[in-house]
């Protein structure tokens, strides 16, 4: 931290000095400014901006789905990598599909202690995105934050196929053995949207009642949808009831 | 002597002389032969009293001065504990006299007449000695006898006698004893010993009392045995846990017969008959408690909640008992005094009472009242008033404001016509005349209006009644309730028989028909009237498919109608009546689709109400878990349903998601009002 703080004072004495150099005309001054090897450092801003360009839609403002395609094809990874909702949860990308300009490159410079300002370390950067998956606490805030992200705009409850896709996603990761029934289940009996409740309420239910639902408590105020998974996995004996 | 300070021997000399003349007292009672020890005893006893008495006269000095002072026992007190000593515990005497009293009592048990007041004596002098005399040399054993001795006939008596008997045999043997301590034994025995007779005949045999084949407490309530009960309930209130025995007993049994009542499926074919076999119930047990239990307040609470236990399995019931009451305001009740009207209703509401859901009720009730009200067949506007009125009370102003609009529209229509008439009245003159009820929506049952082709001159008259009424009535929206209407027709047949028919709207649309075709099809009578499908059949099928009513003939002669089918005007219709009712506007019992629907639109009528007090107690608590939430709600929701925990949980979550309500973050079974 140190360190950051003395290269913004150098930063500003160099910028003042190109400056001064150039008698103080702004244009002047920024080609000298950028002629100066110290400041290559003070260049991320303007990679940052640069790919952004890059992915950018051509009549929009914004990157939208074939930009975070190309994107997802230059970092090698797929764009329904689990990984891109981390991104996304770092970038505080208001819907999937579309990042604007401020939600990238605030997302980009919010990765890590080492600047992201290319596209190789934006790469190498994946499998750290990736490991905080694995911490409880930020697993939560992902998966709360996957809501309101894969949600259409201006609904309120998240479309059916969507929750499930987004579902068997965050769960493959956190190895939930009932997913698949929950996912079956759905189809089955449950033609609506999903809330916003309830999908919070799934991840309390995932942590705290055990895979054979042992200290499941029907008295415990669980969204009515899951006492219905749990009487659907009873009725179709997937477990014993008491 | 005292004087002369010689009280020492005085009072020595006293004992000695008194304890020597007690002693030979002692031997000639002892050697009493039989009978006469008692009677010796009680003589001897007799004397040494009234010389207690004189000896205590000419000691009085002595009594006075030298015994307290040196703490004596005073003279008379002396001379009793000398009896007592010599006589009474003297070896020879003291089990003779307990085994004479006993043996005495025991005679007397078993029908002998004894002498009493010889026994009065005795048992006094034991008393008069000292309460620890009377209780150690008599009462002790006399009671721990007497227990053997009821043990004994309880046992017998069980064996060979129904309950009935018993319990007289019983409640004599109690009386008995009751009288015995009355005349000769310490009235403080009385206790005692009823509480020996209370344990060894009713409480040791309780069980095996009541549940007795063919004689038992069922046996008795089922046959209305008064008496029997009566003597049960005063035996039984004595011992603990007797009322509770017969309380559970009864309980249980009534659940059970009522239980069998609400779910045969015979009884549930006639709901009128269902409901009076259900007041009839009532009225046994209310009997019963009255003549037998002294109107014991927790019988009747039992039987309250048995009756609300049982009445509920049958989720009919609300329905049932709103069918009974139309069936006793439509003819039920005619001819009928005000007090005995009165008293059904009464009766009604004391079993509206027991519903759990009344909004079912009250659902069915206005239902059956639009059709009673409309086809004007109610037997007595003041008693339906007069039910309104007890409902109001039952449940507050809410539930009957649009059952009483109901009646304001009945009579606002009624002027409405009279001023149609009055001013258009000269030009109407020979046509049909017309009575119009003007329904305000809203306080009548919803029923999509079905619109129908109806006959010109008629329709010509409604036209000119809208207008009329809209002139008056600016900015309302008249719709003709043509499925709720009915109408009387004149009609003539082949041989010149003149009928009035009274007939649904619908059916007037068809009849009418036939004055200009004698044969017409299905479809064309479809196509003419527009009246839907399924009401059409219905129509047809109660003009020309019910023996008696048949107006019209069909071919071909099936019973069903089919959509190829041909109808043609029955002129050789013949009836003993003039009048001739082929309506069908009459309140049934629902078949099973229309009471899935009623069930539905109940459903979905809770549904706010419940929205509606999950808010007004979020609001005022502002944080509340959720097993709470559920137990306020069915309290508030209590006197009209009893809400589904479930469903209360959907509206919970409902609520959440309109932003009501929220989870606590720390604490999921907590939730926060959004103000």
């Amino acid at each position: 931290m140190g360190v950051e703080i003395g290269k913004q004072n150098e930063d500003e004495k160099v910028a003042q000095q190109a400056l001064k150099a150039g008698d103080w005309h702004l244009e002047g001054a920024l080609d000298i400014y950028y002629s100066q090897p110290q400041i290559k450092t003070l260049t991320d801003a303007r990679y940052l901006e640069e790919l952004y360009n890059r992915y950018r839609d051509p009549n929009l403002d914004t990157i939208n789905a074939d930009g975070i395609t190309n994107l997802c094809n230059d970092l090698q990874v797929d764009h329904e990598d689990i990984v891109m909702l981390v991104m996304s949860w770092h970038m505080k990308a208001a819907t999937m599909c579309e990042y604007s300009k401020q939600e990238f490159i605030g997302g980009l410079q919010a990765l890590g202690q080492v600047r992201v300002d290319s596209l190789e370390k934006l790469r190498e950067r994946i499998p750290y995105l990736r490991s905080e998956l694995k911490d409880e606490q930020k697993f939560r805030d992902i998966y709360i934050f996957a809501f309101g992200w894969a949600k259409e705009k201006g609904q309120k409850s998240l479309a059916l196929d969507t929750a499930i896709g987004m579902w068997q996603l965050l769960f493959a990761e956190k190895q939930w053995p009932l997913i698949d029934h929950w996912c079956q289940f759905l189809q089955d009996r449950h033609n609506k949207a999903i809330s916003r409740d309830t999908w919070a309420q799934l991840l309390e239910f995932v942590r705290t009642v055990d895979p054979q639902l042992s200290n499941y408590d029907a008295e415990g105020a669980w969204p009515y949808l899951i006492d219905e998974f749990v009487e659907y996995l009873y009725e179709n004996g997937i477990f014993q009831r008491g | 002597m005292v004087l002369h300070k010689y009280g020492e021997k005085l009072y020595s000399g006293l004992v000695a002389t008194m304890t020597a003349h007690l002693k030979e007292i002692s031997k000639s009672i002892e050697s009493a032969q039989g009978g006469s020890f008692l009677e010796e005893l009680n003589r001897k006893w007799a004397e040494h009293n009234k010389a207690l008495q004189m000896i205590r006269d000419i000691l009085m000095y002595m009594d006075r001065t030298f015994v307290p002072s040196t703490h004596k026992t005073p003279v008379y007190e002396l001379g009793l504990n000398l009896w007592r000593d010599n006589v009474i515990h003297c070896s020879n005497i003291q089990t003779r006299l307990l085994n004479t009293l006993l043996e005495l009592i025991q005679k007397e048990r078993t029908g002998e007449v004894i002498n009493r007041g010889l026994m009065r004596n005795i048992i006094k002098m034991l008393m008069d000695l000292s309460a620890s005399v009377y209780q150690e040399d008599f009462e002790k054993p006399f009671l721990e006898v007497s227990a053997t001795f009821y043990r004994v006939e309880s046992q017998e008596f069980i064996e060979c006698c129904d309950c009935g008997d018993y319990l007289k045999k019983a409640e004599r043997r109690l009386n008995e004893e009751i009288e015995r301590v009355s005349h000769y034994l310490d009235l403080r025995s009385e206790f005692k010993i009823t509480k020996v007779v209370e344990r060894e005949m009713i409480a040791n045999h309780m069980p095996r009392l009541v549940h007795m084949d063919n004689s038992g407490l069922v046996n008795m309530l089922l046959d209305d045995k008064y008496e029997d009960l009566g003597r049960m309930y005063n035996l039984f209130r004595r011992v603990d846990n007797g009322l509770s025995t017969i309380r559970d007993v009864m309980t249980s049994h009534i659940r059970e017969t009522g239980k069998q009542l609400v779910t045969d499926p015979e009884r549930v074919k006639d709901p009128v008959e269902f409901v009076q076999r259900l007041l009839d119930e009532k009225d046994k047990y209310d009997k019963i408690i009255s003549l037998a239990f002294n109107n014991d307040k927790t019988f009747q609470n039992a039987l309250n909640s048995s009756f609300e236990f049982f009445i509920n399995l049958n989720p009919r019931s609300p329905e049932f008992i709103s069918l009974f009451v139309d069936d006793k305001l439509r003819k039920g009740l005619k001819g009928v005094s005000e007090e005995d009207v009165e008293v059904v209703l009464d009766k009604v509401m004391m079993l509206f009472r027991y519903l759990q859901e009344k909004d079912v009720f009250e659902k069915y009730y206005k239902q059956h009242l639009a059709k009673r009200l409309l086809s004007g067949k109610t037997v007595s506007d003041d008693a339906e008033r007069s039910l309104i009125v007890k409902l109001k009370t039952e449940c507050g102003y809410q539930f009957t404001s649009k059952l009483e609009g109901m009646f304001t529209d009945m009579k606002t229509s009624q002027d409405t016509i009279q001023g149609f008439y009055a001013s258009h009245g000269a030009e109407l003159g020979d046509g049909p005349t017309l009575v119009v009820q003007v329904l305000t929506t809203g306080s009548w049952p919803t029923q999509p209006s079905v619109p129908c082709n109806l006959p010109a001159e008629l329709s010509l008259l409604c036209e000119k009644f809208r207008s009329y009424y809209l002139g008056t009535h600016t900015g309302r929206r008249l719709s003709w309730q043509t499925n709720m209407g009915t109408a009387d027709i004149k009609a003539t047949f082949s041989k010149g028989q003149k009928h009035e028919l009274n007939v649904s709207t619908f059916q007037m649309c068809v009849l009418m028909l036939f004055n200009n075709a004698d044969k017409l099809s299905y479809r064309e009578i479809e196509q003419a009237t527009e009246i839907p499908a399924l009401e059409l059949k219905r129509c047809l099928q109660s003009l020309a498919c019910v023996k008696g009513k048949n107006v019209l003939r069909k071919e071909p002669m099936s019973k069903d109608i089919g959509e190829n089918d041909v109808f043609l005007f029955n002129d050789k219709f013949t009836s003993k009546f003039y009048k001739v009712k082929i309506g069908t506007v009459v309140a049934q019992k629902e078949s099973e689709p229309e009471k899935q629907e009623t069930r539905q639109r109940v459903e979905e009528d809770r549904k706010p109400q419940i929205e509606a007090a999950i808010v007004r107690i979020m609001k005022s608590r502002k944080v509340l878990d959720h097993n709470n939430i559920i137990a306020e709600v069915t309290k508030q929701l209590q006197s009209r349903f009893l809400p589904n925990p479930v469903e209360i949980k959907k509206r919970i979550e409902s609520l959440i998601e309109r932003e009501f309500l929220e989870r606590d973050s720390a604490d999921r079974k907590l939730y926060r009002y959004l103000a």
